[in-house]
């Protein structure tokens, strides 16, 4: 318990709370000066929160120490490129690391810990929606100052945002663990910032997760005035913390393609890198630019409601559509952030479990920046009936449809690549397969939301919902299973348990089937999204307990995965070796990964896919060993 | 590091430039007054935008090859340079949306400011940029009381654009009625575009003042040499894609369209 309250985690939340308390008692102090109201409804007034939090955040980052070296280089103090590790087992993963490894499974780890957070909040409200009428949120309850349909809402939109932010972190986690491992560099182009972008990304959770207590909110993740402008002080809070979410996402992209500029191996040019990089390049160049329109348009909002600015107030001669464009702009363009990842991740492992080339290596690479520029020019797909102008709609149509195309090769490819392969199916093959067919699912349920004259009945309604969750598992969670079931061993030495991992999946993918099925199907005979109670007469209580049943049992699954991954870090069978037979580096050395990445560097001298061509070699090891780089 | 040209044709060329600048800015003015051509406007400030990103803040040396050692000083500065120009777009990203709100929301009016105000402070901000890389330049050639001269005078005027918007300018438009127009739907949101567009500039002053104090001071620790000073640079670039921002802000503002009467 010691060691934990001395750990830069502890450190941090500690000074989070004196730093928000700080700042809420300056704004309460200014306020008596000026003779206005002290209190309010959660004891400290809007202005007073909103500072709070601000203050508290950069606290947090100070407080956890891992600004320190900045502040020494500001005051002209150096230091030594890397650290030496001072810890060991789980305190490595509380206190601050410039290990990209630590970072990557720190990431890993957060990200876990909010998908049980969010799916918690999920099964919550599910279950609420298992029957008509309202169950236990009812009005008679009173929680943080919250009835039971306000519950709903607070948790309703808390699960999109938490989960949202979850597979920021989760992608941030394989790509910073993975990333610097294929082009065989020894860490990130900038260790320092890294280890920011993860840190930065824990007092954002707390704050997102203040929100509930404070009150809550009930714009679901959108956040859309003028229902955002009129919820409770707990809309602040998640705004805050989506903002500085944002900040892990913006400056941890920029890390990832200046570490591919720079840091590759000799002889691995663009079109030998691994397909995985130019998927997280693909990403981060979203995830770098739009992030911050959704940063300002929260931040409008967060001072609209502050100081009575009316950007998005039609009352005060504002436009709220402005805010949907805003905001659109970049949360269109996430939903790739989320997925190119994962399709990348795919990409990677189907020709180790096939053991055959990949098909149309270039196609693929340039699909990932395709999907990434083209999702630039879509946003306003979600606003066909927002009330924008309506010469609008149809040239957003086609760009939106133009999606399917660079989607379509990266298909087309997986199909090649699978066709007459040698294939082995374990766990995270299995994944993989299953990932391939629910983003499927999920690309096929979308041209209906893109086309204007299907999407106008099809908008706010269960069909979307259905939709999105089939693209987000299967561009998103699936791959992420594959690839924690793929690279822990590397990270641990040991592997997980396979018939565990067998259960995950074939509990997991049956019922998310029928679940999205469901929702799609009960989204067509109108029920609407984002409602805590539906009409008796549209006679989908049937529809909606299936629905809930399937939605415990990707719970229960993924509580399996969960058992399996922690117990197997002590207790999984051995696996030290080059588990899966890849081509790849980092399989080319002994498992746990050394500290320092590779001993010996490596030379790339031919095509990263080509399993089963005999003589062909992707890496070559110098006999050399790496001349000692650090201080 | 090499050099092309020799010190005092380096600091010519700030001149010059700086001398375009000032005549664009000028040309700017009175275009805005004596007609309504914001195509004109426009043009003007992306010349503008174009002279500085490379003549002051070098965005050509991106392309400098360094030799293969990473772990040499110069391979690094290029690993910095990248990093520093990528977070430059994104940050431009906050700003073009900034313009993209005040397009929407105010298209051809603007807020009735203090035009002679506003030249004031956009001059005093390019005689900024000017000094900035003139102490560039001279550290570039290993002279560090150069240097740290320059950017005191750079400091100095950076203090007064910043002091001159929060405590002259946003004085006077409040006096004009700019926030009590917060909740006036005849007049629309244009004291809200106004005070929110200066003050996320304002903030980025702030830090680029923050910057140039530290390099300020770790010069004068005699941190800095010829070759090794990217901190320097980098708080120099920096401070002109401040400047950068503000020639666009400046006629989005102050010129671009009918001034509203409050």
């Amino acid at each position: 318990m010691k060691r934990f309250s001395s750990s830069a985690l502890a450190h941090g939340l500690l000074w989070q709370l004196i730093g928000t308390l700080f700042g809420a008692g300056l704004i309460t102090g200014i306020r008596a000066i000026m003779g206005l109201e002290l209190t309010a409804k959660f004891f400290f007034t809007e202005p007073a929160w909103v500072l709070g939090g601000f203050i508290g955040a950069i606290s947090f980052l100070f407080g956890s120490g891992v600004t320190s070296d900045w502040v020494k280089w500001a005051r002209g103090i150096d230091t030594p490129e890397h650290h030496e590790e001072h810890y060991s087992g789980w305190e490595k993963f509380v206190n601050v690391s410039l290990d990209h490894k630590v970072i990557g499974i720190q990431y890993t780890i957060v990200a876990l810990a909010l998908i049980c957070i969010g799916g918690t909040f999920a099964m919550i409200f599910r279950t609420e929606l298992a029957a008509s009428q309202l169950q236990f949120l009812t009005t008679d309850l009173n929680l943080f100052g919250q009835n039971g349909p306000q519950i709903y809402n607070t948790l309703m939109s808390l699960h999109g945002m938490i989960m949202i932010v979850s597979i920021l972190l989760g992608i941030s986690g394989i790509i910073n663990y993975v990333v610097p491992l294929l082009l065989g560099a020894q860490d990130m182009a900038f260790p320092r910032l890294n280890a920011f972008s993860f840190w930065i990304a824990v007092p954002a959770a707390v704050l997102l997760l203040s929100s509930l207590v404070l009150g809550g909110f009930d714009t679901g993740w959108t956040g859309y005035p003028p229902l955002s402008s009129r919820a409770p002080v707990g809309v602040q809070m998640f705004f805050m913390g989506v903002f500085v979410a944002g900040w892990s996402s913006i400056l941890g992209s920029l890390n990832v393609i200046v570490t591919v500029l720079r840091m590759r191996a000799k002889g691995m040019n663009a079109m030998r890198m691994p397909i995985f990089v130019w998927a997280a390049i693909a990403t981060s160049i979203i995830a770098m630019t739009a992030t911050q329109f959704i940063g300002l348009a929260f931040q409008l909002v967060l001072f609209q409601r502050l100081l009575g600015m009316g950007f998005f107030d039609p009352a005060k001669g504002g436009n709220p559509v402005l805010f949907q464009h805003l905001f659109w702009f970049y949360s269109h363009p996430a939903v790739y952030v989320f997925i190119l990842p994962g399709l990348g991740v795919i990409s990677e492992l189907l020709p180790v479990f096939v053991r055959k080339p990949l098909f149309g290596y270039r196609w693929i690479a340039m699909s990932s920046l395709g999907i990434a520029l083209v999702g630039f020019v879509v946003w306003a797909h979600h606003m066909f009936t927002s009330g924008m102008n309506e010469y609008l709609r149809v040239p957003f149509m086609y760009s939106t449809l133009l999606v399917a195309i660079p989607t379509g090769v990266k298909f087309f490819s997986w199909v090649a690549t699978i066709w007459q392969g040698k294939i082995t199916t374990p766990t995270p093959m299995l994944f993989v397969l299953g990932g391939i067919i629910v983003f499927l699912l999920g690309g096929l349920s979308g041209p209906p939301n893109a086309t204007v004259s299907t999407d106008l009945h099809l908008h706010d309604t269960y069909f979307i919902v259905g939709h999105f969750h089939d693209t987000i598992f299967g561009g998103f969670v699936f791959p992420f299973f594959a690839a924690l079931y793929y690279w822990f061993p590397k990270a641990t030495g040991r592997r997980m348990n396979e018939t565990l991992g067998k259960i995950h999946f074939w509990l997991m993918t049956p019922s998310f089937l029928i679940m999205t099925f469901g929702m799609m199907y009960v989204g067509l005979l109108g029920m609407r999204r984002r409602i805590v109670d539906y009409d008796p007469a549209l006679g989908l209580d049937t529809s909606h307990l299936v629905l809930t049943i399937c939605g415990f049992g990707i719970a229960i699954s993924v509580a399996i995965f969960l058992y399996n991954f922690f117990n197997s870090i002590k207790n999984g069978e051995k696996a030290e070796g080059n588990l899966w037979n890849s081509r790849s580096p980092e399989w080319q050395v002994p498992s746990p990964m050394p500290m320092h990445n590779y001993d010996q560097p490596f030379e790339v001298v031919g095509e990263p896919y080509d399993y089963g061509l005999e003589g062909s070699q992707y890496v070559k090891f110098s006999s050399a060993p790496a001349k000692s780089k650090h201080k | 590091m090499s050099h092309t040209q020799d010190k005092s044709s380096a600091l010519g060329q700030g001149v010059v430039v700086f001398v375009y600048l000032a005549i664009l800015s000028v040309l700017e003015y009175f275009v805005a007054v004596a007609f309504d051509a914001t195509s004109i406007l426009i043009v003007v400030a992306v010349v503008k935008a174009a002279l500085v990103m490379y003549y002051f803040m070098h965005i050509y040396k991106l392309n400098e090859e360094s030799d293969g050692d990473e772990h040499s000083y110069a391979y690094k500065t290029g690993t910095n340079r990248i990093g520093l120009w990528l977070f430059l777009l994104s940050d431009g990203f906050v700003f073009a949306g900034l313009l993209v709100m005040r397009s929407n929301l105010l298209g051809l009016t603007r807020p009735p400011l203090n035009q002679l105000l506003g030249l004031g402070v956009t001059s005093v901000l390019l005689i900024s940029s000017f000094f900035m890389n003139r102490g560039e330049t001279a550290l570039a050639y290993g002279d560090v009381k150069a240097f740290m001269r320059n950017t005191m005078i750079t400091f100095i005027l950076g203090l007064g654009f910043l002091l001159g918007v929060v405590l002259v300018e946003w004085r006077l438009a409040a006096h004009e009625g700019l926030i009590a127009s917060f909740g006036n739907p005849a007049v629309g949101p244009v004291g809200a575009v106004f005070y929110m567009m200066t003050g996320m500039h304002a903030f980025h002053v702030l830090t680029g003042l923050i910057f140039l104090a530290v390099v300020w001071n770790n010069a004068r620790k005699g941190l800095y040499t010829a070759e090794k000073h990217y901190p320097a640079e980098a708080a120099a670039v920096y401070w002109h894609f401040v400047d950068l921002v503000w020639i666009f802000f400046y006629p989005a503002l102050y010129l671009i369209g009918k001034a509203i009467a409050i």
